[in-house]
């Protein structure tokens, strides 16, 4: 079995009218075995962009710490928040780093960008494991779950959702896609980021 | 000569013996209260390869029965020309084409006879039961089955699943206060959801696409007869009169 | 060495399979009766099944290549597997509760499945390892129990059916068989279970549990069970011990069946959501209701 499914977990972002969500599954398992329904790996980076990183529970908190100090590097250098599309960047090219060794992540970012006239557009990206981006419009997803959100998502998704419509979306691609999954699911937990609030919200799902 | 030395301690090597492909695509049967849909795309390919854009993967077994195959194209075409061949003995025997949950039966006993050599095929099995209710029943390679009301099966299956669990049977939803969920949805619902699965899947997997073919399966009396009748090329194939009545249904999918 | 012995014996199941199979070729597969009223009995129309086994030197390993999805993950035929299934006699009779998940590899492929296979009114079959297995020998079986009646003018009993098909799997060793099954019911003897498994093992015993979730139900089981437990608290032990091994075991889960066998056969008691009973009192925070370490309860501030 791949070392990708060893801990399972899956995220998925959404674009929705001046709004992005993320949300994820709260297992943590050791192959069939589940060890906790309160695994958190989704991060807030600024107040504005949230990081998902499904994959290898030890390289989720090895890469959250990593990220975290480079992105405080950025913070002090720069003397300003950063972008999500920096980010997104920033993300990529640490993973790259490791070319020939990575971190078993396949992380997706979800935040609100800055445009030129100064307000705010939903911005959403995935990379794989060594960093190659994906800037999709609609919806992003990664994990052992990642086939069935796409087939939900694909299905249950259209453009310009208000942020409850969005919620409402986004919580019944997760949720009944990991009910598809073995080693996903276990509770969930929905991040909906909008211009001036982001609305975190957990779920009750099955948990067998 | 010191390469023939070592060609002598060599050992002969063997070929492993891999009669099987896989063939893509995707099928999908639903069951309504009073009739039955057995869809399935025409996409035949091979690795990145597509070697037909029509090969049909849903087949009238008889009035009440359509079966759809999916996995090794050419153990599918020949699992369902051994399924026909023995439905018609059956018809020579008893004057009367053989019921759905005996044509089941036969399925499981014809794919464990291959226990040891399988075939090499995901079959769904849809139709309409003796009671005049639509069935919808799913096997494994080799031969274990169930009855359920819907099923999705092939390359897709993860995509359209968990879909249709949402869709068909309201998994994740609560209904508003007062009210309840339907047991079985009308066929002007089911049709929808099983073009839109199609299209989800069509989008998201290279090995569906092309063509969709959908059966749909009338039990006698059947209120569902209506919404067909006025659907957009709807094309009767029944053989009997007085019947069930099958009718086929043909979409464009995309062909990238 | 061993497949050399396989192909050239007479008496091993390859061998015995390889005489069926020359002996029935395409041809002469089916006898007059399949044109007539024994049509729909298949391969089993001759009374004993015959199977098409794969020319090639080792036709396990042919098998073996192309079904098995723990050794390679890749191979095209998913069997599918992941279960727990339980049974235990006590004062009141036998309790058989399994769950009804089936997965192929990370793919819950079913949630409905009838893991309890109802050989008769008296007998019942659990399943674990491959479906078709376990639905297409169980159901076999059954027509053996009916013909045992018919010839005896007695009910087959749990021991001498199990028997039948620990003898009949153990005929099949080494093809790839793979079954784990406990054969439930009520005989003169009273309740009975037998573990037959398809490396031939029978057992008798009191209480078994088998499947990927085995060991979450026997830690469930164990501490709650007791001989003369009623028959309310023998169900409620069966329900809540698959809950338990489907909450943790990631292949087992979705709902749990339930059934009670007693002196006049069995009786089916239900099928229970395992969603529904978490949020019905089984659950771990209905059970902590506020005062685990990660939810507390709410300290009064002192001013």
């Amino acid at each position: 079995m791949s070392i990708m499914d060893h801990n399972g977990g899956s995220v998925i972002a959404m674009v929705g009218k001046d709004c992005v969500a993320i949300a994820s599954d709260l297992r943590l398992g050791n192959q069939a075995l589940g060890i906790s329904s309160n695994f958190q790996r989704i991060f807030p980076v600024t107040d504005r962009i949230y990081l998902g990183l499904p994959g290898l529970a030890t390289d989720v908190a090895t890469l959250h710490e990593r990220l975290r100090f480079r992105l405080n590097m950025y913070t002090i250098k720069e003397e300003r928040e950063i972008e999500p599309e920096t980010f997104a960047h920033l993300v990529s090219s640490t993973l790259y780093e490791h070319r020939f060794g990575p971190y078993f992540i396949e992380p997706v970012m979800a935040g609100m960008s800055k445009t030129p006239s100064g307000g705010l557009k939903p911005f959403i990206a995935a990379t794989d494991l060594i960093g190659c981006l994906n800037f999709a419009k609609d919806f992003v997803v990664a994990g052992t779950a990642s086939s069935k959100l796409y087939g939900v998502a694909e299905g249950l998704w259209e453009p310009d959702l208000e942020p409850e419509d969005l919620f409402e979306t986004i919580s019944q691609t997760l949720m009944n896609a990991v009910d598809r999954d073995a080693f996903s699911g276990w509770g969930g937990i929905v991040h909906v980021i909008t211009k001036d609030k982001v609305i975190t919200r957990t779920l009750k799902a099955r948990m067998d | 000569m010191p390469a023939m030395v070592s060609s002598m301690s060599q050992q002969p090597t063997q070929q492993a013996f891999n009669p099987y492909t896989e063939n893509g695509g995707t099928i999908l049967a639903i069951a309504g209260a009073d009739f039955s849909v057995i869809a399935g795309d025409t996409r035949q390919s091979e690795g990145y390869s597509i070697q037909t854009r029509y090969a049909p993967k849903v087949f009238k077994l008889t009035d009440k029965a359509v079966l759809a195959v999916n996995g090794f194209a050419a153990d599918g075409n020949m699992f369902v020309k051994k399924v026909r061949q023995r439905l018609e003995w059956y018809r020579h025997a008893h004057a009367k084409d053989m019921p759905i949950r005996a044509i089941a039966r036969l399925i499981q006993t014809m794919l464990y006879a291959r226990r040891f050599f399988p075939y090499y095929v995901y079959n769904i099995l849809g139709g309409i039961e003796e009671d005049g209710t639509g069935a919808v029943y799913s096997f494994d390679p080799v031969g274990s089955y169930e009855r359920e009301a819907c099923r999705a099966a092939g390359a897709a299956q993860a995509l359209v699943q968990p879909f249709l669990d949402n869709q068909i049977y309201f998994k994740n939803q609560t209904p508003a206060p007062g009210s309840s969920f339907p047991k079985h949805l009308p066929l002007t619902s089911v049709l929808p959801l099983v073009i839109d699965s199609f299209t989800s899947a069509t989008e998201r997997h290279i090995e569906v696409g092309d063509g969709l073919e959908i059966y749909v399966v009338l039990a006698k009396n059947s209120t569902a007869l209506q919404s067909l009748q006025s659907l957009r090329g709807a094309q009767e194939v029944t053989t009997t009169a007085d019947g069930e009545r099958v009718f086929v249904i043909r979409r464009d999918l995309k062909k990238d | 060495m061993n497949s050399f012995v396989e192909r050239y014996s007479t008496t091993s199941a390859t061998g015995q399979l390889r005489r069926a199979q020359r002996l029935a070729d395409e041809e002469d597969e089916f006898s007059d009766a399949a044109w007539g009223s024994s049509a729909g009995f298949g391969n089993i129309v001759k009374g004993s099944p015959s199977f098409m086994v794969p020319n090639t030197p080792d036709p396990t390993s042919f098998l073996r290549l192309h079904t098995d999805d723990h050794a390679d993950p890749s191979c095209r035929i998913k069997i599918q597997h992941g279960t727990t299934t339980l049974a235990f006699r006590f004062q009141g009779g036998v309790i058989v509760a399994v769950d009804s998940r089936a997965t192929a590899g990370s793919y819950i492929a079913s949630g409905t499945v009838k893991k309890v296979i109802e050989i008769n009114p008296y007998l019942l079959g659990t399943m674990a390892g491959g479906a078709a297995d376990c639905q297409y020998w169980e159901t076999y079986l059954g027509m053996h129990c009916r013909l045992h009646e018919l010839r005896n003018r007695e009910r087959i009993s749990v021991s001498a059916a199990s028997k039948y098909l620990s003898n009949l799997v153990y005929s099949y060793k080494g093809m790839g068989l793979s079954m784990g099954t406990m054969v439930c019911g009520w005989d003169k003897t009273g309740p009975a279970v037998f573990y037959v498994d398809s490396d031939g093992t029978r057992l008798k015993g009191d209480i078994f549990s088998v499947g990927s979730g085995s060991t979450f139900a026997y830690g469930v089981l164990d501490q709650g069970y007791r001989w003369d437990l009623t028959d309310e608290e023998a169900q409620e032990l069966g329900r809540r011990s698959i809950y338990a091994a489907g909450h943790r075991d990631a292949y087992s889960g979705n709902t749990c069946n339930l059934y009670h066998v007693k002196e006049d056969g069995w009786k089916f008691i239900g099928n229970y959501d395992l969603a529904q009973l978490h949020n019905q009192g089984y659950g771990y925070e209905h059970r902590v209701e506020g005062r685990s370490s990660a939810n507390p309860p709410e300290v009064v501030a002192t001013a």
